[in-house]
């Protein structure tokens, strides 16, 4: 099978899923019980009002006729209104999908940086103190609870320290004697672009604690992958031969054996990244961070079910499209992959 | 690469002393949850009002304090005899933020256009019958039945009035505002802020120590809240946990602001299902609550026993309205009579998911009620699935007790009295399915007078509310009282139970 037609066949396939979770979750926000017309009229509605709104929403229609309109819309890039906050959808989740980004970047940056050295050092000492160390700090950044320790630094580094912020993405006042123009939606790049170096320095203080509190996960699961994997690699008989035939070490690790070893990691870590689209709400509420998972948690509170489906979508494509970016990459470099 | 460097710090150094030297005078209102969703000064029914006080004005307002009002777009205003006859002398000079000037048509054209979009708190106007245009500044009302219009104008909801010219739906929705407020708005990102700048042509004037620009911000943790408050980085904030504000108690920093609120804990009886169809076990139900461990254990005290339906502070309530004790003698006394001395029932509590005063109420009274025999089930639900099973079709299909808050659409007793207990075609919020003709009549008559003798009133809301006591179709539970979290810088701030959460920043600055 060559290339062209793997691909063909897993960008159908990719289709055929995105469609599936369309009807699941169009299915799943429906049958809860639950009244997006009284949420829509607002508190204390007439029957009246209520009945219009029912109409206004299209809720008299039968489910198979809502989802056909919905979906109709949906690929023309009309998302529907959301329930709760009376704003389109798309717009809903562009305005906060950048907050959400930059700190889920910088997490992950953070995790990459401290977690694969602490990972390549555990499997290079396996056994050793360093080791231990490693695993600890593997277990414990998947195991705590990322709100938890949010608070903790809170508490600590802005509250008695007084060294960072406590919450939000950037002081409002400061945003407001040097305002931003908005470029990209990432107050970073934005002001960097525009010179406003005090806004830069603000919100880059201003991400330290949301980004570090975010990053023990998938820190714990780099350290984790990146050991495991290596340890792996290293037991290979190519391995074995390149120390006999008396390579350094640092190039046996770094050239031959991390090569190999990376691809789980980089999977593991796409897949995290997905996730932490929707994921991040109790880290987001904690530091008053205006992003998707917030929206997210919001909209499944009161079933916002255009919000739950917009949402829902979103990380859909996103799951599907980095897992194919993954295996078109695994499927160039590796031809076996290509003829399963 | 060492200069870059070099000139970026500079850059840095010197924007920072800059915006040392130039901080606006600016207050920050942290809120739980998102503050602006409808923006329609007519549709409007929800957080919004925190926001559009600051931006939009009513006729009058209302102080329930001395129950007396103040005049804002109207100078003066009087009422007919009958009571059937309003009118209002508009203030002079008064400017929307649009530029236009405050008109009589455009305050017809603001309430008829809120009337006729029958959204929110709209109907608060069903007694005006026509609205007349007497000259450029003055508007009569002509009502249908002698109601307190004053009462009425001077709403927290659905009473604002704008700008005709700019009063398209849409218009508002994407975030703008035709008032005549102090503030209109700078900028707004929904989810995160809403700020709020003064308007320069304000009819009071900008003479004092007012702020030039509040921000509205959303922080739903309330751990967070308190910290920002504690830090500085907040002036304001409401919704705190008792918890929270206890621990706030202390700080000199921080000042805790505790006023009477016009919201109701109320536990409605479903009189239309077994064995509370019965008033006997109903008496016995209301008996049993306890009431003081409520107060003391769920609200710390920031909260009293209700009397009566209508709130302490609200015209209307009364000290010759019985009052229900706990007192589990005489909750068995009646389940005896009722044929039910050793209980062996089981009720169903409806609440709102999420509200911990709530649930642990239901907690406390669940304790209480195993003493007696009755197995109460609690059930946290979101509101809409709440309401959706108090409006089953069948009454038996529905809960036994339905536990939620109540507050006035304007500050009226009448309210509390028609949407729970007056008799319905459809259930709205009468989730006692409860019907006395004459408890209808008295509180229709009563409403009729409210308008022009209100002793009169009051004596016909006391009557009805000692029917309800009588046949218990429910009970509240208790008054709430507001605990606000401010800076103590900020002075000025009243807390005014008639228009909710509400912060008039106009009336507030900040001393250092």
């Amino acid at each position: 099978m060559g290339i062209y037609v793997y691909v063909t066949r897993r960008l159908l396939l990719s289709l055929v899923v995105l469609f599936g979770v369309s009807i699941l979750t169009f299915l799943l926000t429906r049958v809860v019980p639950s009244r997006p017309e009284i949420l829509w009229v607002g508190p204390r509605a007439t029957a009246e009002q209520i009945a219009k709104a029912r109409e206004i929403l299209g809720l008299d229609k039968p489910l198979y006729q809502q989802y056909l309109m919905y979906i109709g819309a949906f690929v023309r890039g009309d998302w529907g209104i959301s329930i709760r906050t009376k704003q389109p959808v798309l717009r809903d989740i562009a305005s906060r999908l950048p907050a959400s980004l930059e700190l889920i970047l910088v997490s992950m940056f953070l995790a990459v940086l401290f977690g694969l050295p602490l990972g390549i050092l555990s499997a290079a000492k396996a056994g050793t103190v360093l080791d231990h160390l490693g695993r600890l700090v593997s277990v414990a950044g998947v195991a705590l609870p990322a709100f938890w320790l949010g608070m903790i630094l809170q508490l600590v580094f802005a509250k008695e320290l007084k060294l960072l912020p406590l919450a939000e993405r950037v002081d409002t006042i400061t945003l407001l004697l040097h305002p931003v123009k908005h470029i990209t939606g990432f107050y970073l790049i934005d002001s960097l672009l525009s010179g406003n170096f005090v806004v830069f320095v603000d919100a880059l203080k201003h991400l330290v604690l949301p980004a570090v509190t975010l990053s023990t996960y998938p820190l714990g699961l780099t350290v984790r992958m990146a050991r495991a994997t290596l340890l792996e690699v290293l037991g290979e008989d190519y391995i074995r031969t390149a120390r006999a035939y008396g390579l350094r070490e640092a190039k046996v690790l770094g050239k031959y054996a991390l090569k190999n070893a990376l691809g789980p990691v980089i999977t593991v870590l796409a897949l995290t990244f997905a996730y932490s689209l929707a994921a991040t709400f109790l880290v987001e509420s904690v530091f008053a961070w205006p992003g998707l998972g917030r929206y997210a948690s919001e909209a499944i509170m009161v079933v916002d079910y255009p919000a739950i489906m917009g949402i829902t979508m979103l990380v859909a494509f996103t799951y599907v499209a980095l897992n194919l970016i993954v295996d078109v990459m695994l499927a160039v470099l590796d031809p076996r992959v290509r003829l399963e | 690469m060492r200069r870059v460097f070099l000139l970026m710090l500079f850059g840095v150094v010197t924007f920072g002393l800059w915006s040392l030297g130039a901080q606006p005078n600016v207050a920050v209102y942290v809120y739980n949850s998102e503050v602006m969703i409808f923006w329609d000064p007519s549709d409007t029914y929800s957080n919004e009002i925190i926001a559009m006080n600051n931006m939009y004005e009513q006729l009058i307002r209302y102080d329930p304090f001395t129950d007396s009002f103040q005049p804002v777009l109207a100078e003066s205003y009087e009422k007919s005899a009958d009571g059937l006859t309003w009118t209002f002398y508009l203030r002079k000079g008064v400017k929307f933020h649009t530029g236009n000037e405050l008109t009589a048509e455009a305050v017809k054209f603001s309430i008829e256009r809120t009337i006729e979009r029958g959204m929110g708190a709209s109907y608060i106007w069903a007694p005006v019958e026509e609205i007349e245009v007497v000259d450029r500044y003055t508007v009569r009302f002509h009502l249908k039945y002698p109601a307190p219009l004053d009462l009425i104008a001077s709403g927290a909801y659905a009473a604002f009035v704008f700008d005709p010219e700019y009063s398209d739906h849409e218009w508002f929705a994407a975030g703008h505002d035709s008032g005549t407020g102090p503030y209109t708005v700078e900028a707004w990102k929904p989810g995160d802020y809403l700020i709020l700048k003064r308007f320069d042509d304000y009819w009071r004037g900008w003479e004092g120590n007012h702020f030039d620009k509040v921000i509205f911000k959303v922080v739903p943790e309330p751990s967070t809240r308190r910290l920002m408050l504690e830090a500085g980085t907040a002036d304001y904030t409401n919704m705190l946990p008792i918890t929270e504000i206890e621990a706030l108690k202390d700080n000199p920093e921080v000042e805790i602001v505790t006023t009477p609120s016009f919201q109701n804990l109320l536990a409605l009886f479903n009189t239309r299902k077994p064995p509370l169809d019965n008033v006997l076990v109903r008496r016995a139900l209301a008996y049993t609550i306890p009431y003081q461990d409520i107060i003391d254990g769920v609200r710390f005290g920031y909260a009293r026993q209700s009397r009566g339906v209508v709130p302490y502070g609200l015209w209307g309530y009364s000290d010759r309205v019985k009052q229900y004790t706990y007192s589990l003698e005489a909750a068995r006394f009646y389940l005896a009579q009722a044929g039910y001395p050793k209980g062996g029932f089981k009720l169903l509590l409806t609440h709102v998911a999420g509200d911990e005063d709530e649930r642990r109420v239901a907690e406390l009274w669940k304790s209480t009620l195993a003493k007696l025999g009755i197995e109460l089930e609690i059930r946290g639900m979101p509101w809409e699935a709440q309401v959706e099973l108090g409006q089953a079709p069948d009454p038996t299909k529905r809960q036994d007790i339905f536990l939620f808050y109540w507050w006035p659409d304007y500050p009226h007793p009448h309210s509390f009295l028609r949407e729970m207990f007056g008799t319905r075609d459809e259930i709205l919020f009468n989730f006692t399915y409860y019907s006395n003709p004459l408890f209808d009549e008295l509180i229709a008559r009563a409403e009729e007078l409210a308008g022009i003798d209100r002793a009169e009133a009051i004596n016909l809301y006391v009557e009805a509310q000692n029917i309800l006591m009588e046949e218990a179709p429910g009970v509240a539970i208790y008054d709430l009282k507001y605990a606000r979290a401010k800076r103590t810088s900020l002075k000025g701030y009243v807390d005014n139970p008639a228009y909710p959460h509400v912060v008039f920043w106009y009336e507030c600055w900040r001393e250092e």
